[in-house]
């Protein structure tokens, strides 16, 4: 079959929004709304993402010394820390380094520690642990076994903070894969009823294209590009929107909510598929619409 | 022009042919055991009373209906084991003219005319050319940018007519395409379908025009209940019987127009 290629399905398609303007434009904007609630979300997700792999990739235990322990203890536990499996490094940390440290966390609030008087925190072993070997409850076991060696005062490991963000992180990802999945089957039918007002009010000139032998895509194409167009255009109008107030938020709010690492826009692929996907979701509107209409 | 499958059809198949073909509108017959042989060329009128099935005939013919029983063979194709995708293709190898016109209102005679090339794909550049080029044959040339309600009856056929021919398809069918038309201009439209016939192209017409089809002395088959009663070239008494009959009853009123 010999055909006009995309441009005429596009021109075809523009003329058809234009007829309607009203109706698509109030589509396009709830289709925006959808998407700025998707992209929220997405963003949420991927700094949230980026924070969990920080943390896991920081897995360090401390193990805090009792007090008044010899040098030659200390060496001896060092080494004795060095060999259990899963421990890549141990470094040693006295109590005025730890000190200097805590300082320079607070950094501008020093007043707070003035009056300390005597330093109150311990010497402790920084124990950077492998990744692989932590997983599957081994952390746990290897913690309990630190702990109870001769010298050791205590443990402590970020494992309270790892597990909330990664319990963040797992609600966020099938909340949101949910209200995605919500919002997107939204604007589908969104698209698909303004499709099908788009063939209702063009009824008469698909009635008479069928019959001067119009095949079906020829007849579809428009419609289907009209609501691959709307659906695109309201996602990137989101887009634009978030990145808008994303960029307009003052840096203090940034850093608040991010705390140590820098809070993200969308990487570029994302609000690529954000778009595409949008115009799919429309594709398929628009193809439920016109496969109805045709029977 | 590229008709898909059609271009390969060997000369010696004719035009239409129907083989007991019978359709059912929910349990009532429209069509009953229809055959008959329309050739390459051939004008044919089909008459009859209003609900004789004429209607269902041409529809079948156009893939617009499906038939229950018999077959249908379209220049050696049989209906039957077309595929639905098939259909647009067959389509443009024969022009439809109907009663209604159905031309689009709010476009303009030229227009409508490019609709029809542009669903056969015709490249852009040709479009202007061979609109106009059919728009002259029907004398629309002049009104080609005027939109079809400020034309007359008459004119809007014409257009019509012009669109079924755009593609010159090798048959032309129309129903009841005079039944709106005073009689001057149905006489102009059944003078082009004559014109286009003896260019070669295969004209059906159904109608209820006694005085066009008792003048063009044409073959014609005789509908009545989803029957044929008679089929031939001549005048036969059977015919005479029924338009003598047809008159009467249009004299009293009682001729009402195709369903």
């Amino acid at each position: 079959m010999r055909g006009y290629g995309i441009f005429y399905y596009i021109a075809e398609a523009l003329r058809g929004l234009r007829a309607n303007s009203l109706v698509n434009l109030l589509a396009v904007g709830t289709i925006s709304m959808a998407m700025l609630i998707v992209g929220f979300f997405l963003i949420l997700f991927f700094n949230i993402r980026a924070t969990v792999n920080t943390l896991s990739d920081k897995l360090i235990v401390s193990a805090y010394l009792k007090e008044g322990l010899t040098p030659h203890e200390k060496d001896f536990l060092q080494s004795r820390l060095r060999t259990e499996p899963g421990v890549k490094k141990a470094d040693f940390v006295s109590k005025d380094e730890a000190l200097a440290r805590f300082k320079k966390e607070l950094q501008g609030q020093e007043s707070l520690i003035q009056n300390l008087g005597e330093n109150p925190l311990p010497d402790s072993f920084e124990l950077v642990i492998d990744r692989r070997y932590a997983e599957s409850g081994r952390l746990e076991a290897l913690v309990k076994k630190i702990s109870s060696a001769p010298g050791v005062e205590d443990v402590s490991y970020g494992r309270k903070g790892a597990e909330v963000v990664a319990t963040l992180y797992r609600l966020l990802t099938y909340g949101g894969t949910a209200l995605a999945l919500l919002l997107g089957i939204s604007v589908v039918f969104i698209i698909s009823n303004s499709v099908r007002l788009a063939l209702y009010s063009r009824g008469q000139e698909i009635e008479l294209m069928q019959w001067i032998g119009a095949t079906r895509g020829f007849i579809q194409g428009p419609f289907l590009i009209e609501g691959a167009i709307l659906s695109m255009t309201g996602s990137a109008l989101a887009v634009g929107v978030l990145a808008a107030i994303f960029y307009s938020l003052p840096p203090d709010i940034v850093l608040f909510l991010s705390r140590s690492n820098s809070l993200d826009f969308l990487p570029p692929q994302v609000v690529a598929y954000m778009i595409g996907g949008g115009g799919m979701l429309g594709l398929a509107g628009g193809l439920i619409s016109v496969n109805k209409f045709m029977e | 022009m590229l008709h898909a499958p059609l271009l390969l059809v060997p000369r010696f198949f004719a035009m239409i042919q129907l083989y007991r073909v019978t359709k059912y509108y929910e349990g009532v017959p429209a069509l009953l055991e229809v055959s008959f042989t329309v050739e390459k060329g051939e004008f044919v009128f089909v008459t009859g009373p209003s609900g004789a099935g004429k209607t269902t005939l041409l529809k079948i013919i156009f893939c617009a209906e499906h038939a229950d029983e018999g077959q249908i063979v379209l220049q050696g194709i049989n209906t039957f084991r077309l595929k639905p995708s098939s259909i647009p293709y067959l389509r443009r190898n024969m022009g439809f003219v109907f009663q209604d016109y159905k031309l689009l209102p709010n476009k303009t005679v030229f227009e409508n005319i490019a609709i029809a090339l542009k669903v056969v794909g015709a490249p852009y550049g040709d479009i202007e050319r061979r609109a106009v080029q059919v728009l002259k044959k029907v004398g629309m040339r002049d009104k080609r940018h005027l939109t079809p309600p400020k034309l007359s009856g008459g004119e809007q056929q014409r257009v019509a007519v012009a669109r079924a021919l755009v593609n010159e398809p090798q048959v032309l069918l129309a129903d009841e395409p005079t039944g709106n038309l005073d009689p001057k201009s149905a006489q102009e439209v059944f003078r082009l379908f004559r014109d286009v016939n003896m260019k070669g192209t295969t004209v059906l017409v159904a109608t209820h025009d006694r005085e066009t089809v008792r003048k063009m002395r044409r073959r014609i088959i005789s509908m009545e209940g989803g029957r044929i009663v008679d089929d031939g070239s001549g005048l036969h008494d059977a015919q005479l019987t029924f338009l003598a009959a047809d008159d009467a009853e249009e004299q009293t009123g009682g001729s009402g127009g195709e369903a």
